[in-house]
């Protein structure tokens, strides 16, 4: 565990890397982002394929969390995209799975100028899980059974892509008799997410070949409407695009600022995501 | 008799062939390589689409035509639209021969009849770039711009600019 002295030091390093981040975005991204959604969607036909990969280390015990969750995306039509995972954890006894997801999206607004766009879509997704419920904080992806119903809207203009997300999120009770453990009332929550993205490199487009550079910084809310606790966290992340086809996302999350009961808020996120088109 | 038979035939399939020879389309709503190779891999899987030029810093892609194939105007949009982006400029590359323009009246190229909204030659010869003007072909800014001629757009019938 972190002594005081070394959170503090790190909450500084953290306020110094987003202020060096915040500048350099001022300036002119792209809005693929790593921990939320935008507002646009995938190709009609198109697959696309993710393996999510969590590693955070708990709180309050020596123990690190990984949570790996495979995902299919499927582009349906122009405007609507299906995402489907499976949660799987070490938090028990080795790799088990421990529930799924499904997640659609639908953009139901397009004002497309070139390069630049203005986009809002609803989204809702249901997850179920099967573990213990350990923390007042709802997460929807991998811990809770429960859904989530929102609208996001996103701004591109040139390089730079800004998304803004809210949603409702309910809690219900795992499987395996794992019971809500709080008050019924702390099963509702609003998330609310801030996302910001820049493309890097290259500088110059010429070919699919050349790889992308984004840089993103997102920030991650939940407001329990319940008992009124939260939490605040922000998410730098890179990616690299390859050949057009390929992403690599690696991100990680620091709590800022919480007054939920959270087992393992910090962490890194590393993503794999292939995509297929035209593939039906 | 046999040979001259058989140069007419050529003669006239290569220009019944060669009416749209080129298509260069812009898209709007995209800047990332990987949204715009999605336009890309759509219009390619397109069965009278000979070729895609793709640029990606400007957006645009330049279509070529299979020899002999009929070109599909809505469905090179219904694939744009289909990636999830928009047409914001639609240019076709027409081989006009001697045709006369008459004041409200469309001509007719092939399967495709344009209403030129404004025309200024009597008549039109050889290659001639044409701008669909119609809805879904120009950015919505563009789109009020002009006055339209045609009653219905699509299958076929489109308002033009030269």
């Amino acid at each position: 565990m972190l002594s005081g002295k070394a959170l503090y030091i790190f909450y500084m390093k953290t306020k110094l890397i987003t202020a060096m981040l915040l500048i350099s975005f001022s300036s002119m991204a792209q809005e693929l982002y790593v921990y939320t959604e935008p507002a646009s969607n995938m190709a009609a036909k198109s697959i696309g394929l993710r393996l999510n990969n969590f590693i955070m280390p708990e709180s309050y015990t020596a123990k690190t969390n990984y949570h790996m969750i495979p995902e299919i995306m499927v582009g349906v039509s122009k405007t609507t995209m299906v995402h489907f995972d499976a949660f799987l954890s070490n938090r028990n006894k080795g790799l088990s799975v421990e529930g799924g997801s499904i997640y659609a999206k639908y953009r139901f607004l397009s004002n497309d100028e070139v390069q630049k766009h203005f986009r809002m879509a609803a989204f809702c997704r249901y997850s179920f899980n099967n573990s213990d419920i350990h923390q007042e904080e709802i997460n929807l992806y991998g811990h809770n059974t429960g859904f989530e119903t929102g609208v996001v809207a996103t701004q591109l203009l040139h390089k730079v892509a800004i998304s803004s997300g809210l949603s409702f999120v309910k809690a219900l009770d795992n499987g395996n008799s794992n019971k809500f453990p709080y008050s019924n009332l702390d099963r509702q929550a609003i998330n609310y997410t801030l996302s910001i993205g820049k493309l890097m490199l290259p500088k110059d487009y010429t070919d699919y070949k050349q790889t992308n550079l984004n840089l993103m910084l997102e920030f991650l809310n939940q407001f329990n409407l319940g008992s009124g606790k939260y939490y605040m966290d922000i998410a730098p992340s890179m990616q690299l695009i390859f050949n057009s086809v390929a992403r690599v996302d690696i991100g990680y999350r620091q709590q800022l600022n919480s007054s939920l009961y959270r087992t393992a808020p910090n962490g890194l996120f590393v993503r794999l995501e292939y995509n297929l088109f035209n593939a039906y | 008799m046999k040979t001259f038979l058989f140069l007419i035939t050529i003669t006239i399939s290569i220009a019944a062939n060669a009416q749209v020879s080129k298509v260069s389309l812009q898209a709007s709503g995209l800047t990332c390589s990987m949204c715009s190779n999605s336009i890309n891999k759509a219009l390619k899987t397109i069965d009278f689409v000979q070729n895609v030029n793709p640029n990606i810093k400007t957006s645009t892609f330049e279509i070529t035509f299979k020899e002999g194939s009929s070109v599909d105007f809505d469905k090179l949009k219904k694939k744009v639209e289909d990636a999830g982006f928009t047409v914001a400029s639609f240019v076709a590359f027409v081989n006009f021969a001697n045709t006369e323009i008459k004041a409200n009246e469309p001509v007719k190229v092939g399967d495709k009849t344009f209403y030129i909204l404004n025309a200024k030659e009597k008549s039109l010869n050889g290659a001639k770039q044409v701008r669909i003007v119609d809805k879904g072909f120009v950015s919505t800014k563009d789109f009020k711009k002009n006055t339209l001629a045609a009653p219905t757009s699509g299958n076929g019938v489109y308002n033009v600019t030269i």
